[in-house]
């Protein structure tokens, strides 16, 4: 039978960045860190590397020989990102920021506060309003729990609104932390998923001391499949599974291919630790199973057949959900994972179903 | 097999590439210090926009005979997908990461101050 082409396709895209900048927060932002964002709004910026905004670019490490690939591909206003979406068949998008995935490792925490309501502001005053295809993660100030659970307080009814994004690049204590508790609470409340998204960042904090690495290749490929294992590991061992039972929780820009890795492990652990984790009343599998995978950057083995093993191993028919990660440079067009040899029914669940029970929406993106 | 010219010599400098639309085709023309090649504008990872890549820069190796230091080689050979940054030899459409895969090559001819590209050919 013929594989259903890309624009017959329902494509709900989880996981795509607009750039914001500090001028543009700045009338977003309480004072008096509007001062501080107007003050670096003309800093020449590196890919993702702003100081005192988004310190640390994982670009500046390593020698920096010249290519043609473009590395620092950028969205500027939702009309750009409408057309461009279009040109590889997305039809709903769930937009996440640029330098705020390096939110969590600023040390001041009323001024990650303070950033976090101005974009969350900014991204539906500027974005998700503007287009019915461009739909909103709010970003959750791991710094300021209290203030994060106001947040999504303030943005619960939103219709544009469908997520809570989890920042993990730098983040200390990880998510399973119960000081972490007043934004899950929330989010439950709200029925609003949590979805968890690193970046490369060298810090001190596990697992991002990744100094030790020479390379790009190998800081890129830990900081983000590590950070998500570390997360979702700490998500269970504090037991933010069984504590928020209707919480629906997902984690992007990791692939897919360590979910039967940690389902194994864990479970392995439980066999001879349970009484650390004894208020988990099933298999840690059991809850890992539930959380929302999505496929950038997924893995190209040479049969790509593989990856439906992959995906039945964590019985993820229902969980796996299509991102692209556009614009950046690790981005997936859809004709990727459209290649493997899914079933139709699972092609139309990893496409897009998937997603619409995730994020609570009809196929036009309204929230139901 | 059809012969289509692409533009005239002085559009092609040493060193400059651009892509052309040959017989429905489109194609990546590279000039390297006079010599000319041909690459199609599709890289076969996810069918990005190959030869749209701004500039043909040079890549890295390393190997035994360079006690596994890297050297900076093929200068002005490589071409990276924009999309990606698979990387390209350009005069003999070699993927650098994946050596299985060459591209096929277009055979460019510059014919007095015409610069003609070959299309419909058995696959080189």
């Amino acid at each position: 039978m013929a594989r259903t082409s890309l624009s017959d396709l329902l494509i709900v895209d989880a996981d795509v960045h607009v750039h914001e900048s500090p001028g543009a927060l700045a009338p977003y932002c309480d004072g008096p860190w509007d001062v501080a964002l107007r003050n670096v709004a003309d800093v020449p910026e590196r890919y993702l590397d702003i100081p005192g905004f988004s310190p640390g670019g994982d670009g500046t490490l390593t020698a920096r020989f010249p290519t043609s690939h473009e590395g620092t591909r950028m969205v500027h206003t939702p009309e750009q990102m409408v057309a461009e979406l279009n040109e590889i068949h997305i039809d709903l998008a769930v937009l996440f920021p640029d330098h705020l995935l390096k939110l969590a490792v600023l040390p001041q925490a009323g001024y990650a506060a303070a950033l976090a309501r101005a974009y969350n502001a900014w991204l539906v005053d500027q974005w998700t309003s503007r287009h019915a295809a461009l739909l909103g993660a709010i970003v959750a100030c791991p710094q300021d729990p209290e203030d994060a659970a106001r947040e999504i307080e303030r943005y619960a009814d939103d219709p544009s609104i469908v997520a809570v994004y989890l920042p993990c690049a730098g983040l200390d204590p990880l998510w399973g932390h119960r000081r972490y508790d007043p934004i899950f609470d929330a989010a439950q409340n709200a029925g609003l998923p949590v979805m968890l998204h690193s970046v490369t960042v060298t810090s001190p904090v596990f697992p991002f001391n990744n100094h030790g690495f020479d390379t790009e290749f190998a800081r890129h490929a830990t900081s983000h499949t590590f950070a998500i294992l570390a997360n979702l590991v700490s998500m269970v061992s504090t037991g933010v599974v069984v504590r928020y039972p209707e919480l629906r929780i997902a984690v992007t820009e990791a692939g897919i291919s360590w979910m039967p890795f940690i389902c194994n492990r864990l479970d392995k652990e439980y066999l001879e630790r349970r009484r650390e984790v004894p208020f988990l009343t099933e298999r840690p599998s059991h809850y890992l199973k539930k959380v929302y995978v999505a496929t950038q950057p997924i893995e190209e083995p040479e049969r790509l057949g593989d990856l439906i093993t992959l995906m039945e191993l964590y019985e993820g028919e229902d969980t796996t959900i299509y991102a692209s990660d556009w614009p950046h440079h690790d981005f997936d067009h859809p004709m990727k994972v459209n290649q493997v040899p899914f079933s139709e029914a699972q092609r139309r669940k990893v496409f897009g179903e998937n997603s619409l029970a995730l994020f609570g929406i009809d196929r036009t993106g309204a929230r139901r | 097999m059809t012969e289509v010219v692409v533009g005239r010599l002085a559009d092609f400098p040493a060193g400059t590439h651009k892509v052309v639309e040959a017989a429905g085709r489109e194609i990546g023309v590279f000039n390297i210090d006079g010599r000319f090649y041909g690459l199609p504008n599709l890289c076969p990872h996810q069918t990005g926009p190959l030869c749209e890549g701004r500039k043909v820069t040079g890549t890295l190796t390393a190997d035994c005979d360079s006690d596994w230091n890297p050297r900076w080689v093929m200068d002005g050979e490589v071409i990276a997908c924009p999309w990606h940054g698979l990387e390209y030899h350009v005069p003999t459409g070699r993927c650098l990461a994946y050596p299985a895969i060459t591209l096929r090559s277009y055979p460019v001819t510059v014919r007095g101050a015409d610069v003609v590209v070959t299309v419909g050919g058995r696959r080189a």
